[in-house]
């Protein structure tokens, strides 16, 4: 009977319901889209960041990695230091800098970075093999594609160019033995991965025992942070960054996106609300005689509100697939225009669709629904009866 | 932090000198570190380098670089010579800035240039504003796709709120039908009276979208303590949003009143 009532009501007004329902649906894919943006990137970053294993990374001091040219010197004497502490497993010692290869194209111009092969937590082999020797190099799609190269192709490579002379500094014959996905570097980036030892020696005697960063994997059971508190006062010259601090880092520089999202999230709910309760208010006003009857013959009160509630919740109910829908579509577009921000690693996701966020929106939505329909069925279902009806008859 | 591009500041009050160059630095560094006009500071390419000592001459306003806005760095400006001299760069520099006599002859002189120079490239500083602005590029098009979705939003909400204005008027219309007013004049009436709440209310909306830029801009430019201007209202957007709604208000109105008016008048009384 309650369902049959609402239901009725419903259909009588289809224009307005309809109207309503994709009002409510195109709120809730922003709602959906907010909440998405608000943890998302978040998450998406802390999985990057895990996915290798590494829980702490050494920097020069007051820099983030490869956020400056800024390197560590003696940083193999770090790297022993850090090797020998019971509480490290390993360490990956990285040497950033700029690859220029010499190609019948003309020179390409890469990222490159000086690795331990066997530590290293910065690309993943796709094709080939890992570099065992001091010639042999490693790149990604966008290099080899650039460079016309293919593994097992020789190339000319240099750590500068000189334009004036036409020549490359530290000038190396290198050989290409694998393909690999860097798991840091933008879409669209070119890049290289060689043995530390030779991207040093390319870069000449002033880079002898330099590294830009070291990545720390931390034996089962220590405690990160207590890691590296530790570690940032036994080496005052290097800042140790753990996986909950490089999120703070994030926190603050993407602190726009997180307020967005929670202003424009809030406001989608805000204009959802107002939609259902704009609507309900008016629906319940035309029928106040058809309340005042149902209350003179003996309906109570309870009722005449559970069915004005199951109306304006019956209309969030219905928009949410629409908008889930809606706001997954969405989202993959907007992704997709934030996944070109210059220097975003590529599988960092703005939008992420996490189990929490979609019940996240669904319980802000049927709250936002039960609340629509509250008010204005308590008002009518409080009115006088006698007075109600002699004024809807009179007219 | 302190990371001046490749230059890493160290700061220490140093011991006074007889011939100590000045340096300007920005208002950020000035208040992180607490430095002052006329305070010496010790300048090294890299942490524990012996370094130079300068003074602090000037304190300078940070430009509305949105290539600058995410990034939480400092800047100082040195004499060319003393900041070749403190990196060991010889007499090498990054890039020229080249100011030509006239717009006209920006073409010319870059094609020359680059025909003419061996080992340089010129490029137009239009173009390279361009490209150093591909972070604000990518904000400005997820702004217009937002944009978009909260039209289409509020499109359908001003919608909504019309067929119930004009619903209101059931017994009104039905009244005037009866009296012998045409239909048109009636669907005439009322969507003059839905683009008169559509525009009353897209010029209460401009105001609110006016306070709010100010408070989005006062907010985020003390966030990422910046002049740049974050949130800009201009005389277009005015129009185009009370255009917008102009539009909408008519359409709403419209449908709202033909549905009205195609209903019989004693239907519309309920009877």
């Amino acid at each position: 009977m309650l369902f049959t009532l609402a239901a009725a009501s419903l259909i009588r007004h289809r224009a307005r319901t309809v109207l309503a329902v994709l009002g409510v649906a195109v709120s809730a894919a922003m709602l959906l889209d907010m909440v998405m943006l608000s943890s998302g990137m978040r998450v998406s970053f802390r999985t990057l960041l895990q996915s290798q294993g590494f829980q702490l990374r050494l920097s020069p001091k007051g820099t983030l990695p490869f956020d400056t040219e800024a390197t560590i010197r003696e940083g193999d004497s770090l790297v022993a230091m850090l090797e020998g502490r019971p509480e490290i497993l390993a360490v990956s010692p990285v040497f950033g800098g700029q690859l220029h290869i010499s190609t019948s194209r003309g020179i390409v111009a890469s990222s490159a970075l000086g690795v331990i092969p066997a530590v290293e937590g910065d690309y993943e082999l796709t094709e080939g093999r890992q570099p065992s020797a001091p010639d042999e190099m490693v790149a990604n799609d966008a290099l080899l594609g650039a460079a016309g190269m293919r593994i097992g192709d020789t190339v000319h490579a240099g750590s500068g160019y000189d334009s004036q002379l036409r020549s490359l500094a530290g000038a190396r014959t290198l050989r290409i033995v694998g393909r690999v996905r860097f798991v840091y570097m933008a879409r669209a980036q070119k890049g290289a991965a060689l043995p530390i030892v030779t991207f040093r020696a390319m870069q000449g005697r002033d880079s002898d025992g330099r590294i830009s960063l070291a990545m720390v994997r931390l034996a089962l059971g220590v405690d990160a942070e207590a890691e590296r508190a530790t570690l940032e006062r036994l080496f005052p010259r290097v800042t140790v960054i753990s996986i909950a601090s490089a999120l703070k880092g994030v926190d603050e520089r993407l602190i726009y996106f997180t307020q967005i999202a929670v202003i424009l999230g809030a406001v989608s709910l805000v204009v959802g609300f107002l939609l259902v309760t704009t609507l309900v208010t008016v629906s319940v006003n035309e029928r106040i005689g058809e309340i005042a009857v149902m209350r003179a013959i003996g309906v109570r009160r309870w009722r005449i509100v559970a069915q004005i509630v199951l109306e304006s919740s019956a209309m969030m109910i219905v928009a949410s697939p629409l908008g889930f829908v809606l706001g997954l579509v969405t989202a993959r577009y907007l992704n997709s225009i934030l996944a070109n921000f210059p220097g975003l690693p590529e599988r960092i996701d703005f939008f992420l669709l996490q189990p929490s966020a979609a019940w996240t929106s669904l319980g802000l939505l049927a709250v936002s629904g039960v609340l629509a329909g509250v008010y204005p069925s308590w008002r009518s279902a409080s009115l006088p009866i006698a007075t109600t009806l002699r004024q809807e008859a009179v007219g | 932090m302190m990371i001046v591009s490749a230059l890493c500041l160290a700061l220490a009050i140093a011991a006074p000198q007889e011939t100590v160059r000045r340096i300007a630095i920005d208002e950020r560094l000035a208040a992180d570190a607490g430095l002052h006009v006329g305070d010496r500071v010790l300048l090294s390419a890299a942490p524990g380098d012996s370094g130079q000592v300068a003074m602090i001459g000037a304190i300078v306003r940070r430009s509305a670089d949105p290539a600058e806005i995410a990034r939480g760095e400092y800047k100082i400006r040195l004499h060319l010579t003393q900041l070749q001299e403190l990196l060991g760069y010889g007499d090498r520099v990054d890039r020229f800035a080249v100011a030509t006599t006239s717009d006209a002859v920006i073409g010319d002189a870059e094609a020359r240039i680059n025909s003419a120079a061996f080992g340089f490239r010129a490029h137009r500083s239009r173009d390279i504003a361009v490209q150093t602005s591909a972070t604000f590029a990518v904000v400005s098009r997820f702004h217009r796709a937002i944009g978009v979705i909260t039209i289409v939003a509020s499109a359908i909400f001003l919608l909504c709120i019309m067929l119930l204005k004009v619903d209101e008027r059931r017994r009104d219309v039905a009244a005037l039908r009866l009296m012998g007013i045409s239909a048109a004049t009636i669907v005439r009436g009322v969507v003059l009276e839905a683009a008169g709440i559509a525009v009353a209310g897209s010029f209460v909306g401009v105001g609110i979208g006016v306070i709010t830029s100010w408070l989005v801009n006062l907010h985020y430019q003390n966030v990422y303590r910046t002049p740049l201007r974050f949130s800009i209202v201009t005389g277009d957007i005015m129009l185009g949003a009370v255009s917008l709604s102009l539009v909408l208000g008519l359409v709403a109105g419209w449908l709202a009143a033909r549905r009205l008016v195609g209903t019989a008048p004693l239907a519309l009384f309920g009877r």
